[in-house]
């Protein structure tokens, strides 16, 4: 464990080394590509001085209720088409080609129809999760082994305690691999949303550094928090996978 | 085997490092000078014609009939007999300001409001010629609406592409002009530019937009728009030529025979709208469907261009009281990240004399 840590430290200083060394020999101005020091400075700073934290709260609010909207009708759909050939038939082409479609065409629209406040956003966000979970979940259920239903069928287990002793548990590997991707996705989504129209954000802060202030490294700080908030939801996802699957 | 294990990453890092020394140029190092050179002397052996100087010119987000001078100063020559060949980008307003500070774009077209943020912080371009004497960028609504000024903005819904850019300083000043505040109004984003349809369905009661295109389009529509400018409160710097300063320094005369020759497509085109009109849809074809239209943006555009002030100044020449107070406002809007002076922000020496 102390190891990994150490290693993983390695990594980030690794990479903070080669930006650094990137910008020096490539002497890029800080409007271009600042420098690491100039980001950690001013995502300090934008901290401290209340900038971020509003603009992290209402991303946050969307990733979450994104993501549970999105991956928790991901997992119903995904058990119909896992457990019904005849729903995966008539379903399946209208999921693929709902993913098929960039979400950056659509999110435009979905303000539209839903407004530029909260709502949109969660829609958007749910969207871009959803198909993810639903194959995930389908595969899963696909991959219960058939003798284990044969067995709960011939101890005469209701469809309820197959589900949830069976079907389930045997899943949840494939259902959490979904959902480790799911959630990254709803941070994604979030920001989409938040380009399609929204008065806060991390989405919004990193159209006004960019657009209104030419704060690079703010933007760059944005950026970093956008990408820390993902990696935080996903190890929370693995988390709680390694929690339940050591419980099975 | 360490050595076979280390191969592929020290590989991918020296070939990250030569990206790095072959990408931006270097921000101070000067670009060579391709300057045309003067012509031989009279009865001087015959020599080749010296060798035009490229530009490259970052105008606004799509082409448009906006651009008509610099489409009417290729088309007719005037840049060709300046010496110079001219290739047109288009890009939105943040992006050009960044590519014209980096040197990858020579000249741009960008808005005032724009070059003061981008100057406090560090980014070297400066402001050569004004091409729009008013600011374009105005509050709009139906006549039907009730809206005849600013403090009749208070509880309404207004419709802004985003809380950035030109649009959203000019709103903050109107309202400013009138004891509101953003907070006293309902602002709804439009990012795609649809702020203009919006007034139209009565989504919002007023918008932002631009003097030459969404009351015009309201016009032509049937309704009549009022029109709030902040001129009178504010003189906001509209959009006009910017370059970097290590530009300037290195193809100086390049420069200003690109702006001379600009100023001049303008003249004609206000003299004559229609060249304007005729230049814009060689290039974009697709306005033909809709001269009217088109004919009544470029009408607007050239109001914006000559001003509405009586005894406004010859077209490009550029208002440094008006920047000097530009830039303190921006700074009580938070968005000058350090102190300006107006002449990082400007230089007026670019003009045709």
């Amino acid at each position: 464990m102390r190891s990994t840590v150490l290693l993983s430290l390695a990594c980030a200083a690794a990479f903070l080394g080669l930006w650094k060394l990137i910008v020096v020999v490539g002497n890029y101005p800080p409007f271009i590509l600042p420098s690491p020091e100039a980001v950690i400075a001013r995502f300090i700073g934008a901290w401290a001085d209340g900038t971020m934290a509003p603009h992290a709260a209402a991303t946050l609010l969307e990733v979450a209720l994104g993501f549970t909207v999105g991956a928790g009708s991901g997992l119903v759909v995904g058990y119909g088409l896992g457990r019904s050939s005849i729903v995966a038939r008539l379903v399946s082409p209208y999921i693929v080609a709902a993913q098929a479609t960039p979400i950056l065409a659509l999110a435009p629209v979905i303000a539209l129809w839903f407004g530029p406040w909260l709502l949109g956003k969660v829609v958007i966000a749910a969207l871009i999760v959803f198909f993810p979970v639903a194959v995930s979940a389908m595969v899963g259920i696909r991959s219960v082994d058939a003798r284990l239903l044969e067995l709960g069928r011939s101890l005469r287990a209701s469809r309820r305690q197959v589900l949830l002793t069976l079907e389930i548990p045997a899943a949840l590997p494939s259902i959490f691999g979904g959902l480790r991707i799911g959630v990254t996705l709803a941070v994604v989504g979030a920001i989409v949303g938040e380009w399609a129209g929204a008065d806060r954000g991390l989405g919004v802060l990193v159209n006004i550094a960019r657009g209104s202030l030419f704060d690079i490294p703010l933007m760059f700080a944005t950026l970093g928090t956008i990408a820390m908030f993902g990696v935080a939801l996903y190890l929370v996802v693995v988390l709680i996978e390694r929690r339940l699957i050591r419980a099975r | 085997m360490l050595a076979r294990r280390l191969a592929r990453p020290a590989l991918l890092l020296v070939a990250l490092l030569v990206a790095a020394c072959g990408g931006a140029p270097a921000s101070g190092a000067p670009a060579a000078s391709t300057a045309a050179s003067s012509l031989p002397a009279t009865g001087a052996p015959a020599t080749t014609p010296p060798t035009p100087t490229a530009l490259t010119v970052g105008l606004g987000y799509i082409p448009s009939v906006q651009f008509a001078p610099f489409y009417l100063a290729d088309q007719a020559g005037y840049y060709r007999d300046a010496g110079l060949t001219v290739t047109f980008q288009n890009k939105i307003d943040p992006d050009l300001v960044t590519l014209v500070g980096q040197g990858s774009i020579d000249i741009g077209l960008a808005d005032g409001t724009s070059v003061i943020p981008a100057v406090s912080q560090g980014i070297p371009v400066q402001y050569i010629a004004t091409i729009y004497r008013d600011f374009p960028s105005i509050v709009f609504a139906k006549a039907t609406s009730g809206i005849t000024s600013a403090a009749d903005l208070k509880g309404r819904k207004i419709g802004i592409p985003g809380r950035y850019g030109s649009s959203w300083v000019m709103l903050q000043a109107l309202l400013g002009s009138a004891g509101l505040k953003a907070t006293d109004v309902q602002i709804i984003e439009y990012p795609t530019y649809g702020q203009g349809a919006a007034v139209q369905q009565g989504a919002v009661d007023a918008a932002t937009g631009f003097f030459n295109n969404e009351p015009v389009q309201l016009k032509l529509a049937g309704f009549n728009p009022v029109i709030l400018h902040v001129d009178s409160i504010v003189a906001l710097p509209g959009p006009g030529l910017i370059s970097s300063k290590t530009t300037l320094s290195t193809k100086g005369a390049a420069i200003t025979a690109f702006v001379a020759a600009t100023l001049r497509a303008m003249s004609d085109i206000a003299a004559n709208p229609t060249l304007g009109l005729d230049a814009t849809i060689k290039v974009v074809p697709e306005l033909a469907a809709d001269r009217a239209a088109q004919a009544a943006i470029l009408n607007a555009t050239i109001t914006a261009w000559k001003g509405t002030a009586a005894n406004a100044p010859a077209m490009g020449t550029i208002d440094i009281a008006g920047w000097t107070a530009s830039a303190a406002f921006m700074t009580t809007l938070g968005l000058v990240a350090n102190p300006v002076k107006v002449e990082d922000l400007v230089r007026s020496d670019m003009l045709p004399h």
